[in-house]
């Protein structure tokens, strides 16, 4: 069945990030007609009718999140762009960003105009050079042509962007490290409550999206909401972005509608696994931090709540595929490296936990595994699930919990074996 | 049609009610046990109303809330994940549960973490006795480790400021310092660096923490990571015994804990006076109870021949008991009063005194017809935005209250000219080194037919004095202090003077019977009593009412 | 404010200033002077933290726990070309590894390490968002994608290596 291409539509052109390119294929057209006949709250409505959930991860309807903002208008109103992508496994952001900016941008400027925002931060990852000199290129663009500052396409209406490039820390994909990271600081989670929406940059109601969830604004302002809502399946509307990598022929980003299922897109999309002779073994269908499904479960519906209640989640939509030679202690060890690098080290589970598990996982995968290393392992992860201040808690708990529950033997074996079966072809 | 024999459901045990309460308060139940709130206050704050003690580490009163330990996770009903007493606002109605298995769980599982990475240093550690990590351990703990990994290793020793002294492995990170040098002294000489595991404090090079309240770090860091460089190794604190006192390093008058222990007090450390203190005191406080111990006490009462007088020098002296010191005294004095006037006697009176030194000062000075008496100021730099003052005394609003006259750099002048130039015959100075502060120099004492000198330790005027009396040194009595916001308190005597010493106000009414002065004035709380009652500003206070915390002078 | 030496060219000291404005509350301007410091220096010294501390209006030590934070910051000098291969998990399953062996054979130097001319270090980073051209890794701040042993000896040779 022919699937209309949306947020993928114009990557394929050349130039395609150029403002030319976008405007001559309809570009910023749902812009000008949003500006002349359809209220800020108008718009939101759409958004919230569109039931768009959040693109970076936790899938929290946007609508609604943007319904948050108080209403009053003491403090100025901030909307900030999360381009931090760092989920490992993630990649979708950048292709957006690098091969089609002006859709982001004019979904910046759609959901900034929703919710009475005048300033926007677009927050890229440090390590993303190129993406942020193409994004910073489309906002000079835009302004050039009338589409940013001040009265935009005459209408009343103003916004300035402003990029702000990240230094290297994952944590700062988390929206409230995000702001503190914003505002010149460590990037260290800030306790909630309060929420960002009440109390978020330098203060102020502050609503942190997306960049994939923003770039489907545009289509729900050009064609509405419920248009959108027809898209995917109930609860999880509208098209999706997924990204695989790994053990795959063709590792890459794929737009299927949310619903896909995930042998659909491993097989069809992403040209199946990369050497025939090497069954699937597991895959993460979500990105690091979700738990890891083995291949007996593979057989599932890509959205928020078929992952959920497959005891996984859609998370960043970072797909990670292992095939038959990965050691599966090796892949943990090498997720929980991650883990404690990143940790911003401010609470206690979290900073002492992270260490913990990679100094366990070390001695299992040298051959100096003890017995009762995988229970401590896993009640090492239950002590750090729920305890933390912010979600990169459950971000290493899962994974830890997960492998060594659902490839409990091969932990054992180590074990027992005083080595790693897999010797050197493994991961490590 | 109702089945007649089905069982009635089991009837849930009532809640208890919920007190009533005002507009700006909230009730709700922890433990079962209703409680009224403010409404802001935390559920670790409200917790504490009813004595549930809610473990934690990084929470302080005194500094905003930081989150980051999770000692203090409990169980709200209601909320699936369990949540920080002490970022946590009580709502109306909240049924908040510390002592489930649950949150037991989770302590020990947080207590676990803190210590993976923990050096054994107990032993060493001056921390031992006052720490939260062995005091939860015992109590929360799981009571064994499961750790067999290599722990993170840091530097150990590090002279982080000139009178702290920082150990890396001991941090558990809760950055109570931090915030205290971001927010109270706002010098901002500490920081967290690197990140996860790893993430430790340290200072910019060449910008150690040397702010005048680097001490506080110390009292509040919860482990043994910050200690102090003065106290380290110094005594075992379950030996220590607190006496609260006041400080008497200058005018703020901050309230202390004197830690006594083999006749010695080995720190001192701040007493939480919301009215003067907050929790907090400078490290110049901190410093002073070493002086009694390291400077050379004036141990018995010395009498040498008058400066002045056939036999002049000032070497050596006989050992008389107190009495016969006194009866020298008090004859040198009035001997010099018959032979040149009372009108050329004058006396020196220290704003360190207490009110009843003072007091006694007064009444004996007045016995022996001395009316000239100046009280020198001792001021340096300026008042800070916090607690220090620039006034270096602890009483001399005491001593303008009492009569004596405020401190007086002009008046100190005078009296140190007249000295020098002979007018002044005999001088009899409370508590105060004239010589040694570069008020009179040693040889314009010479023209003193009699010099009376009560100081606890030898000072330079104690080597010129023809009579010197052994007093007190700072923690061995009791008396009262009235601050720069005129507050009077209480100081307590936390070691026993040495030798011969005795309070100045048992040597002032020894002097003053030998002039006749009449009155009991058996211990320093019978002549508050009469301070009380004859000086109005004092009126109806008493030892009790002062009690901790202080109380405001009347009309101050 | 004290007289703090500026120990940048007065572009860049200008560049600094302009960034002051830049966002609504000056400390947002932080990160990227720290960026324009790094990118006329190479790396940030306790004098340059020291400088920015000042321009920003807030304590140095702040501003050495905001550098010892994000890992894009190198607190000593890096090699002209600053090789850094990703290290997390799809390009660990793709071959990463084995890239990074033979940089390391090459160059005879350790990740976190310059060769002693100056002209090469090697980091391990995490996850660079390229998953898709696994094994890849970044010089200085260019892509460089779907890496293998041969393809990183051709890349030392492209940079240099050996001349």
């Amino acid at each position: 069945m022919a699937y209309e291409k949306l947020l993928l539509r114009n990557i394929h052109r050349d130039d395609s990030h150029t403002i030319d390119v976008y405007l001559a294929n309809g570009g910023y057209q749902a812009l000008r007609r949003v500006l002349k006949e359809v209220s800020p709250d108008q718009m939101l409505e759409e958004v919230k009718t569109s039931g768009l959930r959040g693109r970076g991860g936790a899938g929290f309807p946007a609508g609604m999140k943007w319904s948050f903002l108080p209403k009053t208008r003491d403090k100025p109103r901030y909307l900030c762009v999360n381009a931090d992508e760092s989920e490992p496994g993630t990649f979708k952001d950048r292709l957006l960003i690098e091969k089609d900016p002006h859709l982001v941008l004019e979904g910046i400027i759609l959901s900034a105009y929703a919710i009475d925002c005048h300033t926007a931060f677009f927050y890229i990852r440090g390590e993303f050079h190129k993406g942020y000199r193409i994004f910073q290129r489309a906002i000079d663009e835009a302004y050039a042509k009338g589409l940013l500052g001040k009265n935009i396409l005459g209408s009343r209406y103003s916004l300035d962007v402003l990029t702000y490039r990240g230094a290297g820390a994952y944590i700062c994909g988390e929206e409230t490290a995000l702001l503190e990271s914003l505002e010149g600081k460590r990037g260290l989670p800030r306790l909630k409550p309060p929420f960002p929406a009440i109390v978020g940059l330098y203060g102020c109601p502050t609503i942190i999206n997306n960049v994939e969830t923003l770039a489907n604004v545009p289509y729900i302002a050009e064609r509405g909401g419920a248009w959108f809502a027809g898209i995917g399946r109930p609860k999880n509307t509208g098209p999706k972005l997924f990204c695989l990598s790994g053990h795959v022929k063709r590792p890459g980003v794929y737009e299927a509608p949310l619903g896909t299922p995930f042998m659909e897109l491993l097989n069809e999309h992403a040209g199946g696994m990369l050497h025939p002779d090497r069954p699937l073994k597991a895959a993460v269908p979500g990105g690091s931090s979700m738990k890891v499904l083995p291949a007996s479960r593979c057989d599932v519906l890509l959205d928020f709540d078929s992952l959920a209640a497959a005891g996984t989640s859609l998370g960043s939509a970072g797909g990670m595929v292992m095939d038959s030679s990965t050691c599966m202690v090796g892949a943990l060890l090498n997720l929980a490296e991650f883990y404690a690098h990143e940790s911003c080290g401010q609470c206690t589970p979290c900073r002492e936990g992270t260490g913990w598990f990679v100094k366990i996982l070390r001695r299992l995968e040298t051959g100096e595994g003890r017995p009762e290393d995988p229970d401590l392992l896993l009640d090492v992860a239950r002590r750090v699930e729920g305890n933390t201040i912010c979600p990169f808690g459950e971000a290493v708990a899962w994974p830890v919990s997960s492998y060594v529950k659902e490839f409990r033997s091969e932990f054992d074996d180590h074990v027992t074996r005083k080595a790693c079966p897999f010797g050197a072809a493994s991961v490590r | 049609m109702p089945e007649p024999n089905v069982p009635v459901p089991a009837q849930v045990p009532p809640q208890p009610e919920l007190p009533p309460c005002g507009p700006d308060e909230v009730a709700l139940l922890i433990d079962g046990r209703p409680v009224v709130a403010k409404k802001g206050a935390t559920v670790l704050q409200a917790a504490e109303t009813i004595g549930v003690v809610v473990p934690h580490y990084c929470y302080h009163p005194g500094l905003s809330v930081a989150g980051n330990c999770r000692m203090c996770l409990v169980e709200i009903e209601k909320m699936p994940k369990l949540q920080i007493g002490c970022a946590t606002q009580v709502a109306q109605g909240m049924s908040v549960k510390t002592t489930t298995a649950r949150v037991k769980d989770t302590r020990e599982g947080i207590m676990e973490f803190l210590l993976i990475n923990h050096p054994l240093d107990c032993p060493i550690c001056d921390q031992a006795g006052e720490c939260r990590l062995q005091q939860y351990s015992a109590t929360y703990g799981k009571g064994e480790s499961r750790f067999v990994e290599e722990k993170i290793h840091h530097d150990k020793r590090i002279p982080i400021g000139e009178r702290v002294t920082f150990d890396g492995e001991r941090c558990i990170k809760c950055t109570r310092c931090v915030r205290f040098c971001d927010e109270v002294t706002r010098t901002s000489e500490l920081t967290l660096v690197e990140r996860g595991g790893h993430a430790i404090i340290d200072t910019f090079p060449g910008m150690a923490l040397n702010n005048a309240y680097s001490g506080n770090t110390v009292d509040i860091c919860p482990v043994g990571a910050l200690t102090w460089k003065p106290f380290r190794f110094a005594a075992r604190v379950w030996f220590l015994k607190n006496v609260p006192s006041i400080c008497s390093a200058c005018a703020r008058g901050c309230s202390v804990d004197l830690a006594a222990y083999q006749n010695r007090v080995h720190r001192i450390t701040p007493r939480h006076n919301p009215e003067v203190n907050g929790w907090w005191m400078c490290d110049f406080g901190r410093q002073t109870c070493a002086p009694v111990h390291d400077m050379p006490r004036l141990t018995r009462p010395i009498v040498r021949p008058a400066p002045g007088g056939p036999g002049g020098t000032t070497g050596g002296g006989a050992a008389p008991s107190m009495g016969e010191a006194v009866d020298q005294a008090a004859a040198a004095l009035r001997a010099a009063a018959s032979r040149h006037g009372a009108g050329t006697l004058a006396a020196l009176v220290s704003a360190r005194l207490t009110l009843e030194e003072m007091h006694l000062a007064k009444k004996t000075l007045a016995a022996a017809g001395i009316a000239r008496i100046v009280v020198p100021p001792h001021e340096e730099g300026q008042d800070d935005e916090l607690l220090i003052r620039k006034d270096r005394t602890p009483n001399g609003r005491g001593a303008a209250l009492l009569g004596l006259g405020a401190p007086d750099a002009a008046a100190a002048a005078a009296l140190a000219a007249d000295v020098a130039s002979g007018k002044v015959r005999g001088l009899i100075v409370l508590g105060e080194d004239p010589v040694g502060d570069g008020l009179v120099r040693a040889e314009g004492l010479r023209g003193l037919e009699a010099l009376v000198v009560v100081d606890w330790w030898t000072s330079a005027t104690v080597q010129a004095a023809h009579v010197a009396l052994p007093s007190c040194g700072y923690g061995e009595s009791e008396g009262v202090y009235v601050n720069c916001t005129g507050r009077a308190q209480r100081t307590r005597a936390a070691v026993r003077p040495v030798d011969l010493a005795e309070p100045a106000w048992s040597i002032l009414r020894e002097i003053g019977r030998r002039f006749g002065l009449a009155g009991a004035y058996a211990s320093a709380p019978a002549i508050f009593a009469e301070i009380a009652a004859t000086v109005p500003a004092f009126a109806g206070m008493t030892y009790r009412t002062i009690g901790e915390a202080g109380a405001q002078v009347g009309g101050a | 404010m004290s007289a703090v030496a500026v120990p940048v060219s007065p572009e860049t000291d200008r560049r600094v200033d302009e960034l002051l404005t830049r966002y609504p509350r000056r400390g947002s301007a932080l990160l990227p002077a720290l960026y324009l410091v790094q990118d006329e220096k190479g790396w940030i010294s306790d004098e340059s933290m020291a400088y920015v501390a000042g321009k920003i209006g807030v304590s140095p030590a702040f501003v050495a726990g905001v550098v010892s934070f994000y890992t894009m910051y190198h607190r000593k000098p890096v090699g002209t070309h600053h090789i850094q291969v990703c290290r997390t998990l799809s390009c660990m399953l793709r071959g990463g590894r084995e890239v990074m062996n033979r940089l390391r054979s090459r160059l005879g130097i350790e990740p976190g390490q310059v060769t002693a001319d100056g002209r090469f270090s090697l980091e391990w980073v995490e996850c660079l968002g390229a998953c898709d051209t696994a094994p890849c890794a970044q010089v200085n701040d260019e892509d460089v994608a779907l890496l293998d042993p041969a393809k990183a000896d051709a890349l030392l040779e492209k940079l240099g290596q050996g001349r």
